[in-house]
Formats: structure tokens, C-alpha cells, sequence
């Protein structure tokens, strides 16, 4: 019987991924990826607790409006690092280096 | 139905803030000759006239909008605080007095200023888990667009991929967290919060909710730029154009401690008729206090040795934070009015200093502290003010800068000796920064340099800024009285049902 602490396993290993990938992928696209795990391992708490645990549906509500914020930020982010292809030609992060002090 | 009527009459600050958000983007899509100069119109009429319902706000009190969001003294002190920063930044930092600027598109960025003065007003207000995770992304996201302003400029477009990738894993993980306290309370309304809190929770839990306090953190430390989640903040205010620096250092850091205190002393703390106090699981004051001491120690230490003037603002910035959140911290009456207090200093003695460094990367196309020398001679009054500004940060007596610390320290003080180390910490820290302010004075009015540059030529209307500045930093102290009292009505918090 699959209950709540298997959802709350998967999306905390799906948290510490996303911070992992954050933290070692060169590539801004990869980052971007870490950030959608991030973002998708909170979806799966608010579902599963309102599912199994608050008995309401404020979760499942936060969860639609969480989708959307990513949907957003990604848009803008993406933009950022075409901008920064175009820029550079290259979607490497340690070569954005000009600021520092 | 009848809810409906009763928020929106409620909600025309943020009514009058999109329909003019709309409007700038039609009108500056339309072609029409003389676009730009309306979109400033525009822009400057809608938020006069925000804050003018915004003050009519005053002593209304309730939740609304289903309990999503709350109309509360404090909250419309912060509604004033935050549509007035920006209505000064709409005013003040034009396209004409921004060498960086010049030959960008402008309907975006009134756009773009009037999506962050909507979204900072909804944070500032907010009072549920989902309303405040999407006003705080919306406030970041249009911001991270403001910072890339120049986009064929790389300082820009690099300092803009940093915030928005520190921004998108910080509020990531604040989003966790507040995931994690929806399963907790089983509610995502703040006053629900607080009555799961309050009722005490079992041991095992109490691990649960340190995590959660520590990943909410993450967020609110990235929005006002507090130690570990600085990092963005240096780059940040380096690479964007001056103007959006400037309005960055002061609304979104305001609307961010507004969220902070909401957050704590709603959700986390009690007042049964007497005064605060912190729900038993967990002692929040304690790490805001560490968080606090980090902060104020790195941002000064760390501008000690700065020579961008951005950047020494900027770590300037992240050290003022430190004091701000000394309010936070006192969990009373007094330390939220030293909140609000040091704010309304802040935006104006930050503000001032930032003019005063546009105007002069204007005449000499440099924000570099070693160009600075000779500035007394060439520009005596733009000095002058700028020492006006330099002195209020630093915390001298008869400036505004001084009530802000005065308010914060006494709200410390007034805690008892265990909070002590706490205000002595405080104060070693206002004598650091007193060193790296007096070193840029020092370079402008006494170092020899730049005897061949001409004398300074700055059109009548920034000079009047500036001197508007410089008084706006002394006058107030002339009707303490008044302000006092003004801040002490606005303390009251929506205790909520």
C-alpha cells in the first residue's frame, strides 16, 4: 500500500537532487533543470499532503499556481541565458566571470 | 458576492497600479509619437494615485479577498512606504539623467516598475502560504528582468543570470519548506498557523519545524539580502543599470522585511492580551539573531576594501539589513516601529547616495571610488549632499539615519542583559561602517586629483533632487512628534480569527 511517506521520500529525493544538480552542473540549461526538480518535489508534498494528510484542498490549489510560477521563471530565465549565448557563445556559468570584488 | 465588493474596495492602490500597467504597455506598443513621455506621465500619476488610496487605507482593518490577503496598520504603513519609493524613483531617475539608459526602450521599464510596486504591495499584505510564495516570485521574476535592462550589456546580462539562478534555488527551497508547513498545520493560511503552533506541537515534530523555519529563511533572506543568501547581491547591484540599483536597495528589501515580520509575529508568535512572546517549538528570535550579527559583520567587513561605489552600496546595503532585522529580532511594539522607522530613513538617505553616484558616472562615466578625488572643488553642493547622505548611513545624530539606528538599538536594549552582546555587536559594527563612509568623503573633499577635469555641470531639476534628498534627511527630525505618533499607530498587526 503505497501512503504518504512514499510520496514524501520521492520528493525529498528529488529536492536533494535538484540542490546537487544545482550546485555541479556548468551548463545554465542544467541548472535550470536542478531548479524544475526543486520546484516539482514541493508540487508532490502540497498534492500528497492534501491527499493524505489536511483532508482540503489548498495543496492541490497551491500546487496549479507553483506550476505556473515555473512555467514563468523559466521563460524569463531562458531568455536571460540566450541573452547571454548571444553574448558569449557559450551557456557555461563559470565563464560569467567579469563581476567580482 | 458581497466578499468581492468588500475586497475590492479595499484593493484600489493595486487596482489603480494594473490598470496602469496595462495602459503603459498598450500605449507604448501603439507607436504613438509622443509614447514615452506619456508612459512617465503614466507612470508617476498612477502611483501618486496609489498612494493616495493607500493612505485613505489608514485604519482599516480586516482580512480580505477570502483571507488571501489583509488590510492591517501595518500593512498600509508599508503600502505608503513601498508605492512612495517608487513613485521617488519614477520621479527622480529618468532616461535623461541616465547615462546607462540612454537609447533603451522606456515603456518597459515603467512596465516593469509598476509590476514590482504591484507585487511588492501584495507581499507586503499577504497573509496566506500560496498568495505569499506567488507575490514573491512575482516580485523576483520582474526583477530579474530589470536587472537585464541593458541587454547587449554583459555586466548586465551576468549579473541578471546570477540573480535569477540564486533567486530560483532560494525561493525553490523556500517553497519546500513552505510545502513541508502546509503538512504540518494542515493549513496554509498564516492565522491557521499560528493556532496549530500556539496549541503546542509533539516532540517529534519539533525537528520539522526548525527545517521549515530555516528553508522559509532561504527566501526571505535572498528578498532582503541577509547572510548566507548575500551572495547575489554585490554582482547584482554592480551590473544593473544605477536606477534599477537603487529601487532594488530599498522596495523589494522593504517588502521583504514586511513579509519577515507578517511571517514571525503572525504565524510564529503569540500576544494573549500581553506582550509577544515566540511559540514554544521553536525559538525564532535566536537565529534571526545570528542570522542578524552574519549579516551586518560580512556586509561591513567586506566593504571595507571596496573602490566601485556600487558595490561598496551595496555591501552597505546588505549590513543595513543586519540593523533592520534588529527590529525582527525584539519581537515588540517598539522593535516593529524601529522597523518601520529605520525604513522610511533608509529609502531616503539610500536613494540620495545613489543620485548622487548617477549624477556623477553622468558627468565622468565612472563609478570607480579612485576617480572620485577633487569632487569638492568641481561640485561643492552635489559634495555636500552626499555627505549629508554618507553621515545619515553612518548613523550621526542629527540626521534620520540616527533615529533608524536609535529605534532599532533602544528596541534591543529594552529586551534585557541577554540581548546585550547583541546591541554591543551592533554597535562595533555602526563604528566599522562609520571608517569605509568616512573614506569616501575623505576621497571627494580632501584627496587632490582631477585638476584638469572641468567643474561639474548638473541640470537645475537633479540639483533639486539632490537638495530635496539632503533635506528629506534632516527636516523630518524637525517634526519627531508627529512621525512618532504616525509610526505608532500603524503597529497594530490583523490578529486574525
Amino acid at each position: 500500500m503505497i501512503g504518504l511517506q512514499h510520496y514524501l521520500l520521492v520528493s525529498a529525493a528529488l529536492f536533494s537532487l535538484g540542490i546537487l544538480g544545482v550546485l555541479t552542473r556548468r551548463n545554465a540549461v542544467n541548472v535550470l533543470m536542478g531548479v524544475e526538480l526543486i520546484l516539482n518535489s514541493a508540487n508532490i508534498n502540497l498534492v500528497a499532503f492534501s491527499r493524505y494528510g489536511t483532508g482540503n484542498l489548498q495543496g492541490q490549489l497551491f500546487a496549479v499556481f507553483v506550476i505556473v510560477i515555473a512555467a514563468a521563471e523559466v521563460a524569463v530565465a531562458l531568455a536571460i541565458v540566450l541573452t547571454l549565448y548571444r553574448l558569449r557563445h557559450t551557456p557555461n556559468l563559470d565563464e560569467a566571470d567579469i563581476l567580482r570584488g | 458576492m458581497q466578499e468581492v465588493a468588500h475586497s475590492l474596495s479595499r484593493f484600489h492602490p493595486e487596482v489603480v497600479l494594473t490598470a496602469a500597467l496595462l495602459l503603459v504597455v498598450l500605449v507604448d506598443s501603439s507607436g504613438v509619437r509622443f509614447r514615452n513621455v506619456v508612459n512617465q506621465v503614466l507612470t508617476v500619476a498612477a502611483l501618486a494615485a496609489a498612494l493616495v488610496f493607500s493612505i485613505r487605507l489608514t485604519g482599516s482593518s480586516g482580512e480580505t479577498w477570502s483571507g488571501l490577503l489583509v488590510v492591517d496598520p501595518l500593512g498600509v504603513f508599508f503600502k505608503m512606504l513601498l508605492v512612495g519609493a517608487s513613485l521617488l524613483v519614477a520621479l527622480v531617475f529618468t532616461f535623461r539623467n541616465s547615462r546607462e539608459l540612454q537609447g533603451l526602450g522606456q515603456g518597459e521599464f515603467y512596465a516593469l516598475l509598476l509590476a514590482v510596486t504591484l507585487s511588492n504591495l501584495l507581499l507586503a499584505a499577504s497573509n496566506d502560504l500560496a498568495m505569499l510564495y506567488l507575490s514573491l516570485e512575482m516580485v523576483s521574476i520582474t526583477s530579474y528582468v530589470m536587472v537585464a535592462y541593458m541587454k547587449g550589456d554583459r555586466m548586465s546580462n551576468e549579473a541578471s543570470l546570477k540573480y535569477v539562478l540564486f533567486g530560483a534555488v532560494s525561493t525553490g527551497a523556500m517553497l519546500y519548506g513552505l510545502s513541508l508547513l502546509y503538512g504540518l498545520a494542515g493549513t496554509t493560511s498564516l492565522p491557521g498557523i499560528r493556532a496549530f503552533l500556539a496549541a503546542g506541537i509533539s516532540d517529534a515534530n519539533l525537528f520539522a519545524v526548525y527545517a521549515i523555519a530555516f528553508l522559509v529563511l532561504a527566501g526571505f533572506g535572498f528578498k532582503t539580502a541577509t547572510v548566507p543568501f548575500h551572495f547575489w547581491c554585490p554582482d547584482v547591484y554592480e551590473g544593473a543599470p544605477t536606477p534599477v540599483t537603487a529601487f532594488l536597495s530599498v522596495a523589494p528589501k522593504a517588502a521583504g522585511f514586511a513579509i519577515m515580520t507578517r511571517f514571525f509575529f503572525q504565524g510564529f508568535s503569540t500576544q494573549a492580551g500581553g506582550p509577544w512572546g515566540h511559540v514554544a517549538a521553536i525559538d525564532w528570535p535566536r537565529v534571526l539573531m545570528l542570522v542578524s550579527v552574519a549579516t551586518m559583520t560580512v556586509g561591513n567587513v567586506a566593504a571595507l576594501t571596496q573602490t566601485n561605489m556600487k558595490r561598496l552600496l551595496a555591501y552597505s546595503s546588505i549590513a543595513h539589513a543586519g540593523y533592520i532585522m534588529m527590529g525582527v529580532v525584539a519581537l515588540s511594539e517598539d522593535g516593529a516601529r524601529a522597523l518601520q522607522i529605520y525604513l522610511l530613513a533608509y529609502v531616503f538617505m539610500n536613494l540620495g547616495a545613489f543620485l548622487v553616484v548617477t549624477l556623477i558616472h553622468n558627468q565622468d562615466g565612472t563609478f570607480d571610488l579612485r576617480d572620485y578625488p577633487g569632487m569638492y572643488r568641481r561640485a561643492p553642493l552635489l559634495t555636500l549632499a552626499m555627505a549629508v547622505f554618507l553621515l545619515s548611513l553612518m548613523g550621526i545624530p542629527p540626521l534620520i539615519g540616527f533615529m533608524g539606528k536609535f529605534y532599532v538599538f533602544a528596541a534591543i536594549i529594552e529586551k534585557g542583559p541577554s540581548y546585550g552582546w547583541y546591541a554591543v555587536v551592533g554597535a562595533v559594527n555602526a563604528a566599522i561602517a562609520a571608517y569605509y563612509y568616512a573614506r569616501v568623503l575623505k576621497t571627494m573633499i580632501i584627496d587632490a586629483g582631477n585638476e584638469t577635469r572641468p567643474a561639474f555641470r548638473i541640470p537645475a531639476v537633479d540639483m533639486a533632487w539632490v537638495l530635496f534628498f539632503a533635506a528629506a534627511n534632516v527636516v523630518p527630525l524637525l517634526f519627531w512628534g508627529a512621525i512618532d505618533g504616525w509610526t505608532r499607530q500603524s503597529l497594530v498587526l490583523f490578529a486574525g480569527r
